[in-house]
């Protein structure tokens, strides 16, 4: 791959963590078909007519918050790193060879289905080389490294046997009643 | 066809006349051969000159900000840091920590300060230290360099917080001191560093002589962790540390004390500022000049939690006045990559085109020198590039093609 290839693709990249997922949709059904567009958004579902008390299957989103390559994906909230859903795993496992490391950052997201916050674990998985792809950064709630349960730039492989970087996972811990201070 | 015969006795003639002229005035002499085997050495360290990582490359490019050339390059093992090496002019060597593993990616991992001789560049030795080494993105401190340069404070992370010091004299690990809940090393003397701690206080680690602790003093609770916690890029002048909080308010923190005490913050933006969402973001956005106690922080727009956002403006106080004294502009670094991609000339007609179309996607680090006429260095951490600019004038003076990959350190020795 050359090296303008490479940076295309960074800068896409980046682009698309750096314009919020909500901020892109907002504009674009603000500034393109006006008011209309919003009942279809994923967000403004969580906001509608429906059940909202149960507790929805948080990958039933339509659009980029709910696939789970992207960095928009509703839990990658507070994620800092490549997504492992585009290394061979998925949110919730590590690529094979690949050991998930038992510590980690938390993160609070909101469902945009249900419209309720959920605890996010960001396992590192440990003991391969940087992935390389999917690399992704938000920070809701992020806070800095003396504050480490909430510090995505830790290598969280640490609590792994080997502390080899490879890529970041985005489990459900459960339900929580507060979402991130930013919210 | 044969040429005919008058024509090639011109052409014979004429060859023969340009042989002999060139024989005869000695106007082109014959090259030397080169002699084989040579390496460069460093030159001396100069104020202008920046250590730029790279985390894939896995080393540090040393670039003289003047020329935009590279003066040399040290290797740093694999790793989401960066590890710049530290300089001890006293000594003559440069200090990079590596977590090494046997088999490359696996096997039994074993750390080491490795020492380069800083002319030469050749590896003088090493010092292995607990495998605990912490790896974290944004790589600010790390790692500090003791001000008489005969201790490093290594910060550890396993993932229990604690501290490796190490001798550089007698090239010796000397003791791991635990730093329960705080995290991230500031030096702030010969025998001392700081530390920023998860109870809203900094800590002070007092060693003896020979590096061992003496004493941990905490300063009072200052400030909140959660609702507007320090950003833990902090600026250092001489025994205090300056660090901006998430929402826009500068700490001053003094250590030179018995314990260390914190000033009254002041806020970095009027209210007008904050209502139009001026934020401090970035990997490394604070860099202080002692010598005019200015304090450089980049800036830019955005919501809570933007707070590793690149911005296009570094706004410059006065420390004592508490007061901005000017802004400076970060121009686009795409046109500063893609010329080098797509052979394009500096200054040329397509240089300004791209100046023109390009989007300008900020800068992720600054940094300043800290002589009378400082360089201002500021870095986006995925384009391979960094701009250079007068830190007087604000005046964008050139930039460093061709940097590395990917990696946001930045590091005036």
């Amino acid at each position: 791959m050359s090296a303008l290839d490479g940076w295309i693709e960074r800068y896409a990249r980046q682009m698309a963590r750096r314009v919020g997922r909500r901020s892109v949709l907002g504009r674009l059904g603000t500034l393109i078909v006006g008011g209309a567009m919003l009942p279809l958004l994923p967000i403004a579902r969580g906001f509608g007519p429906g059940p909202r008390d149960a507790v929805a299957a948080p990958e039933e989103i339509d659009g980029h918050e709910g696939d789970p390559t992207r960095c928009e994906y509703w839990r990658h909230c507070a994620i800092d790193g490549f997504l492992c859903s585009c290394c061979g795993g998925s949110q919730t496992a590590c690529p094979p060879g690949t050991e998930m490391s038992p510590i980690t950052w938390i993160g609070t997201c909101r469902n945009p289905l249900d419209g309720k916050q959920y605890g996010i674990w960001y396992n590192d998985c440990c003991g391969r080389a940087f992935c390389g792809r999917c690399f992704c950064n938000r920070n809701e709630g992020e806070r800095p490294v003396y504050h480490p349960y909430r510090n995505n730039d830790i290598n969280w492989c640490a609590g792994a046997k080997s502390q080899r970087y490879h890529c970041s996972t985005a489990l459900i811990i459960g339900l929580v009643e507060e979402g991130q201070p930013e919210q | 066809m044969g040429m005919p015969f008058s024509v090639s006795l011109v052409v014979a003639i004429g060859l023969g006349a340009l042989v002999g002229a060139g024989a005869v005035s000695g106007a082109r002499a014959e090259l030397e051969p080169d002699e084989t085997g040579v390496s460069l050495t460093l030159p001396p360290p100069a104020p202008h000159q920046v250590w730029l990582p790279d985390v894939v490359l896995r080393h540090s490019k040393l670039f003289d900000g003047d020329t935009g050339q590279v003066l040399g390059i040290v290797d740093a093992t694999w790793g989401p840091s960066g590890r710049p090496p530290l300089l001890s002019r006293a000594r003559n060597e440069l200090y990079v920590v590596e977590p090494v593993y046997e088999r490359g990616h696996r096997g039994a991992r074993r750390d080491f300060v490795t020492i380069y001789d800083a002319v030469t560049l050749d590896v003088k030795g090493e010092i292995e230290i607990p495998p605990r080494s912490a790896e974290v993105g944004h790589g600010v401190a790390l790692v500090g360099l003791e001000d008489d340069q005969r201790f490093l404070a290594i910060f550890n992370q396993d993932p229990s917080n604690s501290v490796s010091i190490v001798d550089l004299e007698t090239r010796r690990f000397v003791e791991e001191i635990v730093i329960a809940g705080c995290a991230l090393v500031y030096p702030t003397g010969s025998r001392s560093f700081g530390t920023l701690c998860g109870d809203g206080t900094a800590l002070e680690l007092q060693l003896d002589e020979q590096g061992h602790e003496q004493r941990q003093v905490a300063s009072d609770p200052f400030f909140e962790v959660i609702d507007d916690p320090l950003h833990d890029k902090g600026a250092r002048d001489g025994a205090r540390w300056l660090f901006a909080s998430f929402e826009g308010y500068l700490h001053e923190i003094d250590f030179s004390g018995e314990r260390p005490v914190v000033a009254a913050r002041w806020s970095l933006f009027d209210e007008a500022q904050r209502n139009q969402k001026w934020r401090i973001g970035g990997a490394r956005h604070s860099a202080f000049h002692r010598g005019t106690g200015q304090l450089y922080v980049l800036v830019h727009q955005g919501e809570r939690g933007s707070h590793k956002d690149p911005g296009a403006e570094v706004w410059v106080y006065d420390v004592k006045a508490r007061a901005r004294v000017r802004t400076i502009q970060a121009a686009s670094l795409l046109p500063a990559f893609l010329r080098p991609q797509m052979d394009v000339a500096r200054g040329s007609w397509m240089d300004w085109l791209l100046g023109a179309v390009l989007p300008n996607p900020g800068v992720h680090s600054i940094a300043v020198t800290q002589d009378d006429a400082p360089l201002l260095f500021m870095r986006h951490g995925e384009i391979g590039a960094v701009g250079v600019y007068d830190a007087t004038s604000g005046r964008h003076l050139r930039d460093l093609d061709e940097v590395g990959i990917a990696g946001a350190g930045i590091v005036v020795p």
